[in-house]
Parts: structure tokens; C-alpha cells; sequence
């Protein structure tokens, strides 16, 4: 299949001559899940950023549909993000969270009015419209960011640590849901976590990262059964 | 550098946030830094720019003035002595306030603080109006200018005493009293050992802060001490005004800016001593009075309080209301005609029309200025270029520390020719009124800026918004409350500003704050009633101000 997003030869080096990001290549097919694994400090995060356009590589291309994206700044490039901390704007209830980027794109009321309808269905979150987000419990939060993210119809789905924020019961049916819903949307999704649970779960394909670079990219399975070197078997468990 | 860290260096440096910090460095730099030094190269070459020869005549006036020396030395002394006065009288109350809990306590706290934002014009005709020689406590015969002075100064100044005493004392832990008790020392050994020690720092910093206002008083000390007592600020603008002695003048403004700049000084020191020995937050234990002694002092400090924060601007209102013996509005309907006869060549209604119309100007230029600074060293701050956000946020603060009749003087005697004549312009009085007002904007601003978290900016970013709709539809609402609340203190100050004004305001456009000082000067009873008819609008108007802020504020608080 041919490929949607590729990454070549990514570097970022911290003023300090820390090294972000080292020589990272990628790349991903249309509508495929990837899993970005790795320890906190890993660069998984710096790595989506600069999917996202929100941090700029020293050197390397990121090419989408054939075309680089690098001169592209983020609000152009119409890939969604879910932030860690979910980012949800605290002057705005849940609709007009919802209905940001549909409003950003110049869409009509009644045409945002009813995505939104359409987002809050696949949430569950029926009947949330007018709640104030600060009203929202956490894992409420998480559906209305995911809702607001998919909305305006990302060409590119991303998700950086979406459960870290919740409590592990919540964490296991949340991870079920967003499951089911990847699976009905046929959108490419990077989904980064430091869980290798999660991260099984959610990929079909997996990216192992550790001091911004990739360690091991395969299958779920290649890493659980054919882990490259020690550090893979011992972060593996 | 590699070619890469100069693209990013240039990036920082052309990003249109750090760019509209140019608006207001421009501002400084040209009604800010360019009159004071004027001020400095005026003391010395007299005739600049047409001669330039160096004269140090003013110096042998300077040494050879008696006036001089007694002013400087009576600058100091009313300073201390103010500050010392409002120390006695706070600080029992602060006591009270930050150990109990009692009814009406808010509306206390609220009391003493509203002589703090009155306008220094409106303090002197309070007081005038209760202890002056028509005053309602006339008879009592205490109208000594030094003691009208003295009394304006506490009542001006007992509120920031208060309320830096009462927060940090509030703080300090129950418990290290405690463990003094347990150790053997009795109430009056833990007061002198332990709380004392640790109030120390809060005492000196409120001390100096105060001193400092004292010692730049202008308003009150022209209207209340009359020529016998002068102090540097009110002699600058004797000296420029009177006697157009601008060299003495110039020299005396140095002089009181050294000084200012020697005294925040030593403030700042003193109040980073006192956040260090800071209490945390939340340690405050209010308990209700219960003994006959608590119950005393609770009911002492709150009628002591009620009487000198109110009674002054009752005596006001009051006497703008009472004409012969008996209620009447004669004062407030002399307002809007001009007797022929009126040596004030314009009516007190257009001093009031001049001042909303001064005000509204300076609003929106403190409010354009100061969110073009906040912006800029928000931005600054978040790109970590700290050093330069480090370096531009004391001086922008400058304002706030420079003497407004220095500032005032400074403008007339520099933008008064080419290459920038504003003189005869009516943008001048609200441009320096948006000067002292904008650092009020920048402090108001800044930190609802930097409180909004750079991952919504981020993911409003991915969600197809632009940098401008970013600003638009995030930030800007986001700071709107800051926004509202800076631009009412920007409007407030305006309406009470009256160091700069009396220099820049021509004689065609007069404001209230000049209006009151020039009715107060004049005799008869309808001069007067009208002084005190004036001050009451004017006191009406910066108490909702600060009332309209104080429900922003917290309203912002609970929003996020």
C-alpha cells in the first residue's frame, strides 16, 4: 500500500546539545495505527510536535501525500492532535469546544451544529452541549477533546498520552472505546504512550523510542517475541 | 553562531508579538526618557540646544538658599513622621484583622482601603472639609497645616500599611508561638521575641513604602501646607511655575529622582527580606472574638477604622450638600454656569467634560500600550529570550517610581519645540496620563497572559486557527477581564492625576483635580461649596473604579 506520511532523516538538537530527535525515518500507509513506545524523555512527544508543525526539525523532511509539509505552519496542515492534558478552552463550553475547528474552517451554524451532534453521539456525550468544561470530570474531558479533535475531519489523527490523565479503571474501558472508534474511522493514528498495553492495543504497528531515536519498528508481536536487543526485552518486561 | 541559530534568533526577534513591544518602548522612549534627560542636561547647560556652555550658577542658589535646605530637610521629616503616625495607628488594627473573624469584616477591609485609591486632591479637600477652617471640626482649631498634612497622610497612606501588615501577620504560623509558649515564655516574651522578629521585615518594607509616598506627596502638601511648607516636589513646581527658575527647578527634579531611585531601592531589598521570612499561603487562622478584651479590641480597631476612612468623605459629601444651614444642590447646580465674575475663566463643566474626554483618551492609549508590552514579554518570557523580558519589565515599571510633577515638568520643558511640539496639543494631558497609568495595564494584563496555557494556543493551532484567530478567539477573550480591569485603572488615574497635569494641561482645558485645587484656593463660601461639590463627584467616581476592579478581580478568580 502505498505510503501517506513519511519521515526522513528527522533530527532536533536542544540548545544545550541535547539530542531531541536522532535521524528518525518513518513511514506510515494510509489509514494504518502506529504505536510511539518509549520511557518519558524518549522524544515520542517531540516527535508528534513536529508531525503537528508545532516544533521545527534542524534537518529532515516530513513528507504528506508525497508533498513536504515542513514550510506548513500547524493550521494549515489539518492534522489533529489530542494534548496531553486534553488543552480544552477554558472560556468555552463543550459545543463550542467542539465546534472550534469547524468554525476555524468557516463552516455555517447549522453545519457545525450538526458535526458536533454527529462527534457527541460517537463520544457519548449526548446532552454535555452546554456543560462548562471545568464542570466535566477527567475522563469526560477526554471525550470532548477527542470529539473536538476529530470534528473537523483530520487528514491525521494523533493522540500524546490520551489516558496518562485518568485513573487505571478508567484508563482500561477508555482504551476500549477509543479502540472502536479507530476502528470505524479510517484515518491514520499515531497514538504515543509510555504503556505497552496501551500501546498494543491501540497500534498495529509499533515504534519502540528511547533517547530520540528508534530502537525497534514491527508488529506487536515482533517486539514481544523477536525484541531487537536487551533494552527492548528489559523495558518490554 | 551557526547559520541555523541566527534563523531561529532572527525568527524570535521578527515575531510580530516581540514587534508590537516596539509601540511601547517607542512611548518611553519619547515621553518617558527623552523629559527626564532634558531634566538632566537643563540643570546644567540652562539655554540648550541654543547655547551650550555649561552654567552651574543654580548650584551657589542651590548652597546659598536657606528656602533650600529647609525644604529638603522638611521633605524628610514630614515623611517620617507621616510614616511613623500611620505605623501607630495600623498597626493595632492589623493586629485585630488578621487574628479575628467577626461580622462586617469585608466591608471593614473594603473601608480602609478606598482612601488609598481616592485622588491626592480629593484626600486634601476631605480633610479640609473636617478639620479646615470650614470645616464640620473647625471649632476643634486643629488646622495647622502640618497637622491637616499629617492627618492626610495617614488617612491616604493606612490602608497599604494595613494591609501589607495584616496579610503577613495573618501568616505567621500559630504553632511557632505555640512551641514559644510551651517553652516557658508568656504572651508578652512571645511577642517580643518571636513576633516582633518575624513582623520586622513586613514593618520595614510597609514603612518604606509609605515614606516613599510621603515624600513625593504633591497634592496635598500644595493645598494644605501653603508656601510655608514646601517640599521638593511642591518646590519644583513653585520654582517652574512661579518663579521660572527652570534651573533650580531641573536640578531639584534630580535630586528628587535620585532620591526615589535610592528609596525603592532599599524597598525592594526590604520586601524581598520580608517575602523570604513569607508565610505560606493558607495558614491563616481567623477565630471569633469570645473574651470582653478580644470583643474590645475587635469593636475599638472597627470604630477606629470607620471613623478615619469614612469620616473625611462624609465631612466631604456633606458639605458639597449643605449651603447657609440647610440642604441644597446649589453647589452642584453652580457646576454647569460661569459668572461673569468667575476669575476661573472656564466653567467647572468643562473641566469635567475635559477630564472624561482626557481619561477616555488615556485608556485607550495605556490599554494599546500596555497589551502591546504584556504581549511582547509574554512572548519573550515563552521563547525563554528571559534576559530581555528580565530587562524590560522593571522599565516599564518606571513610571510608577518616577514623581509625576518631575515627569510633568520634564514634558513641558522638552516637547515644547521641534522636533516634537506638543504644547499647544490636547493629546499631551492624556498621553501622560497614559504613561503613569499604563504600568497599572501591564501588571493587570501580563499575568492573565502568561496564566493561559500554551497548549490551548497549540491546540487551537491543529485545529486550523490561525495566529491572528488565535489572538482573537483564545487570548483575547481570555484576558478580557484583565483587560476591562487595567483599563479601569488606566481611566481612574487619569481622572485623578494631578502632578503631571498641572504642567501639561493649558489654562483652555483644565480638569477636575486642577479645577478643585483652584477653587480651594479661592475665597467665599460658593468657591469653596463648589471645591467640595467637585471632589464629591470626583470621589464617587474613582470609588466605583476601584469597587468595579476589586468584583473583576475576583470574578477572574473564580473563573479559573
Amino acid at each position: 500500500m502505498e505510503n501517506e506520511l513519511i519521515i526522513h532523516n528527522l533530527k532536533k538538537t536542544g540548545t544545550t546539545g541535547v539530542c531531541f530527535l536522532n535521524n528518525i525515518n518513518l513511514a506510515l500507509p494510509r489509514g494504518s495505527r502506529l504505536s510511539v513506545l518509549g520511557p518519558s524523555g524518549s522524544g515520542k512527544t517531540t516527535l508528534l510536535r513536529m508531525i503537528a508543525g508545532l516544533d521545527i526539525p534542524d534537518s529532515g523532511d516530513i513528507r504528506f501525500n508525497n508533498a513536504s509539509i515542513l514550510d506548513l505552519p500547524p493550521h494549515k496542515r489539518n492534522f489533529g492532535m489530542m494534548f496531553q492534558d486534553y488543552a480544552l478552552f477554558p472560556h468555552l463550553d463543550v459545543f463550542h469546544n467542539i465546534a472550534f475547528g469547524l468554525k476555524m474552517k468557516g463552516m455555517s451554524k447549522q453545519e457545525q451544529a450538526s458535526i458536533v451532534a454527529e462527534m457527541l453521539a460517537l463520544t457519548n456525550l449526548k446532552g454535555f452541549e452546554n456543560r462548562k468544561v471545568d464542570e466535566l470530570s477527567g475522563g469526560e474531558r477526554q471525550r470532548v477533546a477527542l470529539a473536538r479533535t476529530l470534528a473537523p475531519g483530520p487528514r491525521l489523527l494523533m493522540l500524546d498520552e490520551p489516558l496518562s490523565a485518568l485513573d487505571r479503571v478508567l484508563r482500561k474501558h477508555l482504551l476500549d472505546q477509543l479502540t472502536q472508534i479507530f476502528s470505524r474511522l479510517h484515518i491514520t493514528t499515531i497514538f504515543v504512550t509510555h504503556d505497552h498495553e496501551e500501546a498494543f492495543a491501540a497500534g498495529s504497528q509499533i515504534i519502540l523510542m528511547n533517547q530520540g531515536g528508534i530502537v525497534q519498528n514491527g508488529t506487536p508481536k515482533d517486539l514481544m517475541h523477536r525484541p531487537m536487543n536487551d533494552w527492548v526485552r528489559q523495558f518490554m518486561g | 553562531m551557526d547559520g541555523n541559530a541566527i534563523a531561529v534568533k532572527t525568527r524570535i526577534y521578527t515575531h510580530p508579538y516581540v514587534l508590537a513591544g516596539l509601540v511601547p518602548l517607542v512611548f518611553f522612549l519619547v515621553f518617558y526618557f527623552y523629559p527626564l534627560a532634558g531634566i538632566f542636561i537643563r540643570s546644567f547647560v540652562p539655554d540648550f540646544p541654543s547655547h551650550l556652555h555649561i552654567d552651574l550658577s543654580f548650584w551657589d542658589q542651590v548652597t546659598g538658599s536657606q528656602r533650600l535646605a529647609h525644604i529638603i530637610w522638611f521633605t524628610f521629616w514630614q515623611a517620617a513622621v507621616s510614616t511613623g503616625l500611620t505605623l501607630a495607628s495600623a498597626f493595632p488594627c492589623a493586629f485585630v484583622m488578621s487574628h479575628y473573624q467577626f461580622k462586617g469584616k469585608k466591608f471593614l477591609t473594603l473601608c480602609a482601603s478606598i482612601p488609598f485609591v481616592l485622588p491626592a486632591v480629593v484626600v486634601a479637600a476631605a480633610l479640609d472639609a473636617s478639620f479646615g477652617k470650614n470645616g464640620c471640626l473647625g471649632m476643634l482649631n486643629i488646622r495647622h497645616p502640618l497637622v491637616l498634612i499629617f492627618m492626610a497622610h495617614v488617612f491616604y497612606n493606612f490602608s497599604v500599611m494595613l494591609r501589607i501588615l495584616t496579610s503577613f501577620w495573618a501568616g505567621l504560623r500559630a504553632n511557632i508561638q505555640e512551641a514559644a509558649a510551651t517553652l516557658g515564655a508568656g504572651p508578652f516574651q512571645i511577642f517580643i521575641h518571636i513576633t516582633l522578629p518575624l513582623l520586622m521585615p513586613a514593618v520595614w518594607a510597609a514603612s518604606f513604602l509609605v515614606f516613599i509616598f510621603c515624600f513625593s506627596s504633591f497634592g496635598i502638601i500644595l493645598i494644605l501646607g501653603g508656601p510655608a511648607y514646601s517640599t521638593i516636589e511642591a518646590e519644583i513646581y513653585r520654582q517652574a511655575a512661579y518663579m521660572f527658575n527652570l534651573p533650580v527647578a531641573s536640578f531639584l527634579s534630580l535630586l528628587q529622582i535620585g532620591f526615589t531611585l535610592v528609596l525603592m531601592g532599599l524597598y525592594t531589598a526590604f520586601s524581598r527580606k520580608a517575602v523570604r521570612f513569607a508565610p505560606k499561603a493558607g495558614h491563616a487562622n481567623f477565630k471569633p472574638p469570645q473574651k470582653f478584651r478580644e470583643k474590645a479590641a475587635v469593636a475599638g480597631s472597627a470604630g477606629f477604622i470607620i471613623l478615619l476612612c469614612l469620616f473625611p468623605l462624609a465631612a466631604l459629601a456633606g458639605k458639597s450638600l449643605v449651603h447657609d444651614g440647610q440642604v441644597s444642590l446649589i453647589y452642584y447646580q453652580a457646576i454647569f454656569v460661569n459668572p461673569a465674575n468667575s476669575i476661573f475663566h472656564v466653567p467647572p463643566f468643562t473641566a469635567i467634560k475635559f477630564s472624561f474626554i482626557f481619561a477616555g483618551t488615556a485608556l485607550i492609549i495605556a490599554l494599546v500600550t500596555g497589551l502591546c508590552a504584556a504581549l511582547c514579554l509574554n512572548h519573550l518570557d515563552r521563547v525563554k529570550a528571559k534576559g530581555l523580558a528580565a530587562f524590560f519589565d522593571p522599565l516599564f515599571m518606571l513610571p510608577l517610581s518616577t514623581s509625576a510633577v518631575t515627569l510633568g515638568f520634564g514634558i513641558i520643558i522638552t516637547l515644547d519645540r521641534p522636533p516634537l511640539n506638543l504644547r499647544s496639543s490636547t493629546l499631551l494631558v492624556p498621553l501622560v496620563h497614559a504613561l503613569v497609568g499604563f504600568p497599572f495595564v501591564l501588571r493587570a494584563v501580563l499575568p492573565a497572559l502568561k496564566r493561559i496555557p500554551n497548549d490551548i494556543r497549540e491546540a487551537a493551532a491543529t485545529l486550523g486557527a490561525s495566529p491572528g484567530k488565535i489572538f482573537r478567539c483564545l487570548d483575547l477573550p481570555l484576558i478580557s477581564g484583565a483587560l476591562t480591569a487595567g483599563g479601569v485603572f488606566a481611566f481612574t488615574i487619569s481622572m485623578g492625576e494631578f502632578g503631571a497635569t498641572i504642567f501639561t494641561a493649558g489654562p483652555r482645558t483644565p480638569t477636575i483635580p486642577l479645577a478643585i485645587y483652584r477653587f480651594l484656593g479661592q475665597p467665599g463660601a460658593m468657591n469653596y461649596g463648589q471645591a467640595m461639590a467637585i471632589s464629591t463627584l470626583l470621589m464617587v467616581v474613582t470609588a466605583a473604579g476601584f469597587i468595579l476592579i476589586e468584583k473583576i478581580s475576583s470574578n477572574g478568580v473564580q473563573q479559573f
